[in-house]
C-alpha cells in the first residue's frame, strides 16, 4: 500500500523528471541555429582569402572621411592594426582611447592604425573622432566588403599585421591597453 | 560606454563601474543580512568569506569566458589575467564564488547553508544592478526583435536581455524576501531553504532568458552553455526543496518557579 510520504516522494521524483526532460527539450528547441541552411552548393565568390594568422592579410583599398585613398599594400614595412569598429558600438568606443594611446606612442617607430567602419557616413565618423580627440586614421567601408572579407562580424575585431604584411594576431572583442601595446612592441621589434 | 576613469592599465566604463558597484553592493548586503538573520557570529563569518567568494567569482567568470573563447585566449593566454571588466561570464562567476565561499565556510567552521541563505538574499539586488551595467557596456545582448520594448543596439532593435535579467532578479528578490517575511516563528525556514529557492528561480530565469541572447557561449550543436547551468541549478534547487528539512531541536522546557 502506498503511504503518504511514499506518494509524495514519487510525485517529487516525477516532477523532477518532468522538469529535466522539459528543460532539455527547451534547450534543444532554443539552441543557436545556423545563420543559413544552404540547400545547394553556393556559387564561388570573387573575394580575397580570409585572414588567418601567419598568412598574408587580404588586401583592400578604402577612402578616408575626407576622401583620401588608403591601400593596405602601401603600408608594407609598417606594423598595422586594422580595427573594425562603429560609432554606435559601446565596446568599440571604450576601446578607442587605448588604441589612440598606442598609436601616439608607437607611430614614430613605424606603427599605424586603420580604423575601419561600415555603413556610416563621413560626417558621423569625423564628428565622433573630433568630439573624442581621436587621431587614428579612419576608413569608410561603405559597402561592408572589407568587413565581409575579414569576417568582422564581431565588433570590435582587431587584426595586427606585421611589417611583411602577414597577419600575426587576431582579437575579437575589446582589447586592454596592455594587450595592444604588448603586441605592437613585439611586432615593431621584429625586422 | 565611454571610459570614465583610467587607473594604469584599467579603464573603467560606466558599465564596468556598475559591475563593480554590484559586487560592492553584494558584499555590503551580505554582512547586513547575516547580522539580521544570525547575529554577530554569522556576520563575522559572512565578512570573512565575502572577499574570497568575490575572488573566486572573478576567477571563475574569467575562466568560463576564456575557455569558451579559446580562439582568442589560446594564442594569448595573458588575456586570462587582463585587468578589464569584460569577459567575465556569470555562470563561471556563480560557480567559482559558490565553490570558494563553501570552502571558506568549511574552513572557518561556519554553517554553509546559513551563509548560502544570506548570499541568496543578497544576490538579487546586485544582479539587478549588474544587469543595468551589462546594458550600458553592450554585453549579453539579445536577439533582434520587433517588440515595442526592444532597444537599439549593435545596428538592430534587440531584446533587452540585460533588463530581463534585472527584472527577473528583482522578482526573485521579492519572492525570497516574502518567503522570509512570512515564515512564522514556530515554523522557521530550515537553513538552505532560501538558497534552494534562489537556485531554482535563478536557474529558471537563466534557462529562459538565455534563449533570447545573441552572444551565448555554445557547446556542441549550438546548445547554449548557460542554459545547461540554468537547468542544473533549477534541478538542484528543486531537489533540495523537496528534501525533508532536518528536524529541529525541541525548545528546552522553561523552568517554572
Amino acid at each position: 500500500m502506498l503511504t503518504l510520504p511514499a506518494l509524495r516522494r514519487s510525485t517529487g521524483n516525477l516532477l523532477l523528471l518532468a522538469v529535466f526532460f522539459g528543460g532539455v527539450l527547451f534547450i534543444g528547441v532554443t539552441r543557436v541555429q545556423p545563420l543559413t541552411s544552404a540547400t545547394s552548393a553556393p556559387a564561388p565568390i570573387d573575394v580575397a582569402p580570409a585572414p588567418e594568422i601567419s598568412h598574408p592579410a587580404p588586401p583592400f583599398t578604402l577612402h578616408t572621411p575626407d576622401g583620401a585613398t588608403v591601400a593596405l599594400a602601401d603600408l608594407r614595412g609598417r606594423v598595422v592594426l586594422i580595427n573594425f569598429w562603429a560609432t554606435w558600438c559601446p565596446p568599440c568606443r571604450a576601446e578607442m582611447p587605448a588604441i589612440q594611446a598606442a598609436f601616439a606612442q608607437y607611430q614614430p617607430q613605424g606603427f599605424t592604425v586603420l580604423a575601419v567602419t561600415a555603413g556610416e557616413d563621413a560626417a558621423t565618423v569625423t564628428a565622433f573622432l573630433q568630439a573624442h580627440d581621436l587621431h587614428v586614421p579612419a576608413l569608410l567601408d561603405t559597402n561592408g566588403q572589407v568587413h565581409a572579407t575579414y569576417f568582422a562580424s564581431t565588433l570590435p575585431s582587431s587584426f595586427f599585421i606585421d611589417r611583411r604584411g602577414v597577419v600575426r594576431a587576431i582579437y575579437k572583442g575589446p582589447m586592454s591597453h596592455s594587450v595592444i601595446t604588448g603586441t605592437v612592441a613585439q611586432l615593431l621589434a621584429e625586422q | 560606454m565611454y571610459p570614465l576613469i583610467t587607473l594604469g592599465p584599467l579603464r573603467l566604463s560606466s558599465g564596468g563601474l556598475l559591475l563593480l558597484a554590484a559586487a560592492y553592493l553584494w558584499a555590503w548586503r551580505v554582512v547586513q543580512v547575516a547580522r539580521h538573520r544570525g547575529g554577530t557570529t554569522l556576520a563575522v563569518h559572512a565578512k570573512e568569506c565575502t572577499l574570497p567568494a568575490l575572488f573566486g567569482a572573478a576567477i571563475g567568470g574569467r575562466l568560463w569566458a576564456g575557455l569558451f573563447s579559446l580562439d582568442r585566449y589560446g594564442p594569448a593566454p595573458e588575456l586570462f589575467l587582463a585587468p578589464q571588466l569584460t569577459d567575465l561570464a556569470w555562470p563561471g562567476a556563480l560557480l567559482g564564488g559558490a565553490l570558494v565561499g563553501w570552502g571558506c565556510c568549511r574552513r572557518r567552521g561556519a554553517n554553509p547553508w546559513a551563509l548560502a541563505d544570506v548570499a541568496a538574499l543578497s544576490l538579487p539586488l546586485a544582479l539587478a544592478v549588474g544587469g543595468v551595467g551589462l546594458l550600458l557596456s553592450g554585453e549579453a545582448f539579445g536577439l533582434p526583435t520587433t517588440l515595442p520594448w526592444g532597444v537599439p543596439l549593435f545596428g538592430a532593435v534587440r531584446h533587452p536581455t540585460q533588463l530581463y535579467g534585472t527584472l527577473a532578479a528583482l522578482l526573485i528578490g521579492a519572492l525570497l524576501s516574502a518567503a522570509e517575511y512570512f515564515a512564522s516563528d514556530d515554523r522557521p525556514l530550515a537553513p538552505g531553504r532560501l538558497a534552494a529557492r534562489f537556485l531554482a528561480l535563478h536557474g529558471l530565469s537563466l534557462l529562459l532568458i538565455e534563449a533570447l541572447r545573441a552572444d551565448s557561449f555554445t557547446i556542441a550543436d549550438g546548445v547554449r552553455a548557460t542554459q545547461i547551468v540554468g537547468l542544473a541549478l533549477l534541478l538542484a534547487g528543486l531537489h533540495r526543496l523537496r528534501a525533508r528539512p532536518a528536524p529541529t531541536m525541541p525548545m528546552p522546557p522553561v523552568p517554572i518557579d
